[in-house]
């Protein structure tokens, strides 16, 4: 019944691949009447776990996390397709799916995790962000860089490397002694906050506070600590911002983000359809790697709703977002990092 | 329908030809997805291990040209094809019960054009309701449909079986909404009908289509009425000794043309259990929610009018709270964990009639199911919701927590049920139905209720549809 949200219903059009098609696929398997043949494997890997129809949810079932369960029995059974598994091994390997980890040894208060997607696929967004920080007057140390934090593991029904990733993650911080964690991606945000405890029982450390970087941000800039340094020039382009993948998930980023690109542009974004409470992800969950067809078509559709509207760039702060954009954009619209904008700004003025 | 050798091979080439390969599915699984839509019977049947009829096809065309291709092929192999939105219908509309081809319509999904001049959508068949919804909102309008599966049905699928929303009595039913359509008859004939429904040039054939259920062609595209947002809304709820009383107040706030957007009247065993358990109030009696909407000045007094009528009748005025905490939980009362489920038995035997015999038909439905199947310990529970002129619909639904465990009994049991109660439906001037629609579930009543008119609907099938194509087993045709 999340079926007006449903990223993946969306862009196929096809009932089996909405959650409540994926529901029966496996329940039907329970109840034997349904063989996990390729065909429903197909669809059991279908769901792009963006938080969509939980954030929508009228029947208040965790669906999502009900899909990951049913596919790590899939994956206990061996049955799981080479592509899922595949991707299991290489994170096993070396504990990034994008690159590799490079775990830091310099100890500070301030912590800016930096995950897999941050690290090896958009660093001039990390580098932007760590820029934008030392401007407020915070050095935070760069960790978890090239880190897969166990959501894609977990999405994809590995629960125990997922907790080898989280407890990678935790060990990190807590060596750097790291007491306040600003994180770059939703992704790691979700799974920090709320995964690790509602998937994997894992506990995250009290003494760490988490922090949305697009929040903490936003209050920065409303404190007026910019006051002055940002360009306040203001721009004639269509630009539109586009909430990442996972932000239905964190409600509390939907203002701050467009606090900040107001501050950027010089005047409020534009706003897509898929926007806010139901904002569509692009293909940077899990399912790049299970159904890279669906992945593209929603990028594509992300990319298509800008078009829509006339944008003429898209923002974004989301390093795993932004690279895709980047990748599929075809268009003559720019695709453009917030932080990086931000950064722009500042060496105008 | 059962397809040997090579045909099934050569039917899916030709329908990939028209719609492309990734547009045709035969998989196993999505085959089963489309075999059950919101209906009791399916969802019973595969939730006690057994597979109901699944469709050979699933075909996902982009307009109405594919559609139309699609139906020339059905034709020239006589197989069906059943019309699928959201597959939210409660009635076995859109089951493939003799297989052949779901014909998906949301790929026909986009919004062709908002006049806002003339408060019109123009938008596919297949659109998503909430999404369309959305899209007008976005101007300060809205399409005032709002049925409580609107998140799940398609615009197609408001039209086809007559669906009526929560503010019908203001607004009207979604097939009064309707200015026009694009339909590809049976034979792949495409059509538009005229472009305004209130004229005098001639025969309202669209109405044809409406409540056809896909059994006269698909519907691929309608222009809709819109409104706009409502400056406010306001609500609140009263509460009667009786149904009596509380059935003439709702008469006289209708007749006297006071314009609430809704009514929803509770008769006292749902105000004693979902009203209870949903909204948490301890009442006894009926329990009725009003509410006025637009401008403010003028729903102000269309409300003080109402109450002054309700003040006759001795109700208890609970204010706005409990009329307001209704309208925020509205749908609540249908979804889990407030819905009702399986493995219990259920069934909405939703109907209208005229306001002379509204009473008396509810109290015979009322006795002859909670009388006839009390070994069953079954619940009877009812509200009435949509308020007409001339009449109310009553949404009465039976409920057995312990049904019998094997499937085949469970199903006597419940045809048996609803053969008692459209049985007291139609003995006391009831229809069989008033917006949930016919599907394959009512479709055994449909000649006892149209009676001496049965066999001109059958001719005009007939001549539409001489092969029985489309949705076969569904309001009565085909069996
Ligand atoms: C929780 C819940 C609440 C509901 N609340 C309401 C409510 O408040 N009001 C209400 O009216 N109904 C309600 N319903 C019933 C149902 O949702 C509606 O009838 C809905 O409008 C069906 O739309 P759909 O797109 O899901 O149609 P489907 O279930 O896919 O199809 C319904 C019928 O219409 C036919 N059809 C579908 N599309 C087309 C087309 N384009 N052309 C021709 N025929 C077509 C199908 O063949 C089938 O016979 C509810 C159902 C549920 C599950």
């Amino acid at each position: 019944m999340c079926r007006h949200v449903a990223p993946v219903g969306h862009v196929t059009h096809n009932e089996s691949v909405t959650p409540h098609g994926i529901a029966l696929v496996a329940s039907m398997q329970r109840q034997g009447t349904l063989t996990w043949t390729p065909s429903a494997l197909q669809v059991l890997y279908a769901e792009p776990d963006g938080g969509n129809c939980r954030a929508h949810c009228v029947t208040d079932q965790p669906l999502p996390a009900a899909i990951a369960a049913i596919r790590a029995e899939v994956a206990a059974e061996g049955l799981a397709p080479s592509e899922v598994s595949q991707v299991n091994d290489q994170i096993l390997s070396n504990q990034s799916i994008f690159g590799s980890y490079k775990p830091t040894s310099v100890q500070g208060e301030w912590g800016l995790f930096v995950g897999d997607a941050g690290f090896n696929l958009s660093s001039s967004t990390m580098q932007a962000a760590l820029q934008l920080l030392s401007i407020c007057g915070i050095e935070a140390v760069p960790v978890g860089c090239g880190l897969d934090s166990g959501f894609i593991p977990c999405s994809l029904g590995y629960p125990d490397t997922a907790r080898m990733q989280a407890k990678l993650c935790i060990d990190e911080i807590q060596r750097v002694g790291v007491k306040k964690l600003l994180v770059l991606s939703p992704q790691d945000l979700f799974a920090f906050g709320q995964m690790y405890e509602e998937r994997l029982g894992v506990t995250w450390p009290d003494e760490v506070v988490l922090i949305d970087l697009v929040e903490f941000m936003a209050d920065r800039v409303q404190a007026e600590h910019y006051k002055g340094a940002i360009s306040t020039e203001k721009t004639n382009d269509f630009i539109a911002y586009v909430d990442p993948t996972h932000a239905v998930r964190l409600p509390a980023r939907l203002d701050a983000a467009r606090t900040l690109c107001k501050v950027a542009l010089g005047v409020a974004p534009m706003e897509l359809f898929w926007r806010r409470e139901r904002a569509h992800p692009v293909g940077s969950t899990a399912i790049q790697f299970t159904r890279p067809d669906i992945g593209i078509k929603l990028t594509e559709s992300r990319i298509q709703d800008a078009m829509d509207q006339g944008a003429q760039a898209l923002l974004c702060d989301d390093p795993a977002t932004l690279h895709e954009l980047h990748l599929r954009n075809q268009s003559p619209m720019r695709v453009q990092g917030l932080y990086e904008l931000l950064i722009e700004q500042l060496g105008k003025k | 329908m059962n397809l040997t050798g090579l045909q099934p091979e050569m039917i899916r080439s030709e329908l990939t030809e028209i719609v492309g390969d990734s547009y045709v599915s035969t998989d196993d699984s999505d085959r089963l997805v489309y075999s059950t839509d919101w209906f009791w019977l399916p969802q019973m049947w595969l939730d006690r291990g057994e597979v109901p009829r699944k469709p050979d096809y699933i075909v996902r065309p982009k307009n109405a040209e594919e559609v139309s291709a699609i139906l020339k092929i059905a034709n020239s192999y006589r197989i069906p094809v059943i019309p699928w939105g959201g597959g939210s219908g409660s009635q076995g509309g859109a089951l493939p019960v003799f297989g052949g081809i779901i014909l998906d319509t949301k790929r026909m999904n986009r919004i062709l054009e908002i006049d806002e001049k003339s408060l019109t959508v123009t938008a596919e068949a297949g659109i998503n309701g909430k999404q369309l919804e959305w899209a007008v909102n976005e101007k300060g309008l809205m399409l005032p449909h709002y049925p409580a599966s609107a998140n799940c049905a398609t615009l197609g699928g408001y039209l086809a079986p007559r669906g009526t929303g929560t503010i019908s009595n203001k607004y009207g039913k979604a097939e009064d909404l309707v200015l026009r359509m694009q339909v590809v008859l049976p034979d792949g004939h495409i059509l538009r009908t005229p472009i305004v429904p209130q004229h005098a040039s001639g025969p309202d054939f669209y109405r044809l289509f409406l409540g056809a259920e896909g059994t006269f062609g698909v519907i691929t595209e309608a222009t809709m009425q819109l409104d706009y947002l409502p400056e406010c809304r306001l609500l609140r709820a009263v509460l009667f000794d009786d149904l009596t009383n509380a059935l003439e107040a709702g008469r006289q706030i209708m007749t006297r043309r006071l314009d609430p957007f809704v009514i929803r009247l509770y008769d006292p065993r749902s105000t004693a259990s979902r009203v209870k358990k949903i909204l948490g109030y301890e009442l006894e009696g009926a329990y009725m929610v009003l509410g006025f909407d637009g401008d403010e000045e003028i729903a102000i007094l269309q409300e003080r009018k109402a109450m002054e009528i309700i003040g006759q009748f001795g109700a208890q005025d609970l204010g706005r709270e409990p009329g307001e905490a209704w309208w925020n939980h509205r749908y609540d009362f249908y979804y889990p964990p407030q819905s009702l489920k399986l493995p219990w038995m259920y069934g909405t035997t939703e109907t209208v009639t005229t306001y002379d015999k509204i009473e008396k038909l509810y109290f015979a439905e009322k006795k002859a199911v909670e009388e006839g199947y009390k070994e069953w310990d079954v619940d009877f529970i009812g509200h009435f919701s949509h308020w007409f002129h001339w009449g109310v619909m009553v949404y009465t639904r039976f409920i057995i927590q312990n049904p019998p465990d094997d499937a085949r009994e469970a199903v006597r049991l419940h045809n048996r049920i609803w053969n008692t109660a459209m049985t007291a439906v139609l003995e006391n001037g009831g229809m069989v139905n008033e917006h949930h629609g016919v599907g394959l579930k009512l479709s055994r009543f449909m000649r006892r209720q149209y009676g001496d008119a049965w066999p001109l609907l059958e001719r005009i099938k007939k001549t539409l549809d001489p092969n029985g194509i489309m949705n076969p087993g569904k309001v009565g045709f085909g069996h």
